[in-house]
């Protein structure tokens, strides 16, 4: 699948999640990207994590029911109570709290499955290829960076093997002083050929010196004025109570900060070895995705948002749900549909 | 000259609006009493609303530090360096340290002191981001997180005035001592870069739970409650912090003091080294005779 559509539905997917508190919404969304997850190719090539990400998700929202629990007493529905004057933790456990603790936790492993699913199906390089033209030194950085990493892991290996072989052993922190140094002078002059490297085959960061002093300084001085607005439009945001006054600086602010770079971009000319096509299911993804966001973000008449807004306090109560809601967060699955129209073709 | 003027402006500017992001439930003075569903609407949109500045502060920073820094030179310097880090990052995720330990703060101090602000920014922001992409660590915390790692090493030069007070007086000391000892300032200069890494280990943690820290539901006197007024919000910080974070930055802190102390005299010996090697410029003599190899190919170094 196409990256952009793929970046389209990780903006939705962090909207859904960051919209709500109401446990049925966050449960549906999480089901949502467990399910995109389970059902998409893994890159086999990624270095896994050293944890499953199920887990960890159930670990985080255990520890942030627990934590909130114990240091957060509103609530009315008491389950027990900590005896003596334990700073924080001594008072009543309510179960209004460990809901509400929970709660926030799910939306943190939903952001954190959103993540992985990002992670796992789009290819580093991929990831690489979403860097904005103007960042092309950076791009280049980025890519030299993750091509090394597995060779300094394997230098690293190296280096201990060697080390042992000369009787070196681990017991202390000062141990660790000649495996490191020679990973980072040999990193340092791995470098240096790198770079003789690049000069000799025509690399140059710079990129294109186009113009006048005002046209190389006028992108600059946009993302400047875009910054400037840009806070100037969250602190309005902030601090008066008519909302919108806020977008009047917020939405010019990243429209100059966007111009600003894509003049900064065109020093670099860009050319795309076999890019990627958009197909199908990059639409459907898109289409779902911007269901989401319509739904969630834009003042809809009867897209029953009003159900968003939930809280356990003071007493636990079952939370709305508006089903034109849930079936508008269905969006999310859009990458899922096509997975399995795909699956079925296969057999 | 005006180009140097505009760069200090953008540095001044994006630093101040990311730490105005990081830092808004301190200036939110009297957020509106009469808000349609009060906190809920806000809450939900804050750390969208953080993420995008803090997002777009770094970016703007990343391309202003890249366009005044990165030669092709530095561009294989910072590539190689980075992905040394971000190899000790994964380590780091493989074998959890203790508390909130990581290794990645000793290089990015080090490469920010004796390769400059810029190159220090970019190895602290690019560190982040691509250890982040290859263990799957993306998240809406990565801005703030690359923000905050990257002001780490742009911060490191302002050392250097005070490294070398440090040795004029160590050097005044030994001359009224007359001592015939001859020493490298190497010491000191390892001592000051400990202590600023001790500094950052809480500094960053501070920074980094000011993200959770208005949606976390706790006692009166250490949560975050709209209206509140400046001192209020930092004394029921500061209790915030030193129950839930002291102990976890504490280690931080000290493993880049450790660090600093055990590795640091032979890296910034190894990087000074490096550096006479990185940052070399062939000017061909005045009035050279045309038939010498051309200017552009000397300056890079071939």
């Amino acid at each position: 699948m196409h990256s952009l559509a793929w970046l389209a539905w990780l903006v939705a997917a962090i909207a859904a999640l960051s919209a709500t508190r109401n446990p049925l919404y966050l449960l549906l969304a999480v089901a949502c990207l467990a399910l995109v997850g389970v059902s998409l190719p893994q890159e086999p090539s990624r270095l896994s994590r050293p944890f499953a990400v199920w887990k960890f998700g159930l670990l985080l929202i255990g520890l942030a029911a627990i934590f909130n629990a114990l240091i957060s007493h509103y609530g009315e529905t008491r389950l027990f109570t900590i005896p003596g004057r334990l700073p924080l933790v001594s008072g009543d456990v309510t179960l209004e709290a460990l809901v509400y603790g929970a709660t926030n936790g799910l939306a943190l492993a939903g952001l954190l499955g959103a993540f992985w699913v990002l992670g796992q199906t789009l290819p580093v390089r991929a990831l690489v290829g979403l860097i904005p033209r103007a960042f092309y030194p950076l791009a280049v950085v980025a890519t030299i960076a993750v091509t090394y990493l597995p060779a300094t892991l394997r230098q690293f290996q190296q280096i201990r093997e060697a080390q042992a072989v000369r009787g070196h052993a681990l017991r202390g922190l000062r141990d660790w002083l000649p495996l490191f140094m020679p990973l980072l002078v040999g990193g340092l002059e791995r470098a240096l050929q790198l770079s003789e490297a690049m000069t000799a085959r025509g690399f140059a960061s710079q990129g294109k010196p186009v113009g006048s002093i005002w046209q190389r300084a006028w992108p600059r001085l946009a993302m400047l004025a875009g910054l400037l607005l840009l806070a100037g439009g969250w602190v309005v945001r902030l601090s008066v109570k008519a909302e919108w006054i806020g977008w009047l600086g917020l939405a010019p602010g990243v429209g100059l900060i966007g111009l600003g770079l894509w003049a900064s971009g065109l020093r670099y000319p860009r050319s795309t070895y076999r890019p990627p096509p958009w197909q199908a299911k990059d639409t459907l993804t898109l289409v779902g995705a911007l269901l989401v966001l319509a739904v969630l973000w834009l003042p809809l008449p009867g897209s029953g948002s009003v159900a968003l807004w939930y809280t356990p306090y003071p007493t636990l109560h079952i939370p709305p749900f508006d089903v034109r809601l849930g079936v508008a967060l269905l969006g999310l699955l859009g990458p899922l549909m096509f997975s399995l129209r795909s699956r079925r073709a296969l057999r | 000259m005006r180009s140097r003027l505009l760069s200090i402006a953008i540095y001044l500017v994006a630093g101040a609006s990311g730490l105005l992001a990081l830092l808004y439930p301190f200036f939110q003075p009297a957020i509106q009493a009469g808000q349609a569903a009060p906190g809920q609407m806000r809450a939900g949109e804050m750390p969208v609303m953080m993420t995008l500045l803090l997002g777009l502060c770094v970016v703007v920073l990343l391309a202003e530090a890249q366009g005044q820094a990165l030669s092709t030179r530095m561009v294989a310097l910072l590539g190689v360096l980075v992905a040394l880090n971000s190899a000790l990052r994964f380590l780091e995720t493989a074998i959890p340290g203790p508390g909130g330990f990581s290794p990645m703060f000793f290089l990015i101090i080090l490469v920010g002191y004796v390769f400059g602000g810029r190159v220090g920014f970019l190895m602290g922001a690019l560190t982040l981001l691509v250890s982040a992409l290859v263990t799957g660590g993306v998240g809406p915390w990565l801005p703030g997180q690359m923000f905050t790692a990257g002001w780490v090493g742009m911060s490191t030069p302002l050392l250097r005035p005070l490294v070398r007070a440090v040795q004029r007086g160590q050097a005044r000391a030994r001359q009224r001592l007359s001592s015939n000892s001859k020493h490298s300032g190497l010491t000191s200069e390892v001592l000051v870069l400990a202590a600023f890494g001790l500094g950052w280990g809480f500094l960053y943690g501070g920074l980094m739970n000011l993200w959770e820290w208005p949606f976390i539901a706790g006692p009166q006197n250490q949560s975050w409650a709209a209206g509140m007024g400046l001192l209020d919000a930092l004394q029921r910080y500061a209790a915030y912090y030193l129950v839930t974070s002291l102990a976890w930055d504490l280690a931080g802190a000290a493993g880049n003091l450790v660090l600093m102390l055990t590795f640091g005299a032979p890296a910034l010996r190894a990087l000074k080294r490096f550096r006479q090697r990185f940052t070399f410029v062939y000017h061909p003599p005045v009035g050279a005779d045309r038939e010498q190899p051309p200017q552009s190919a000397l300056e890079q170094g071939v």
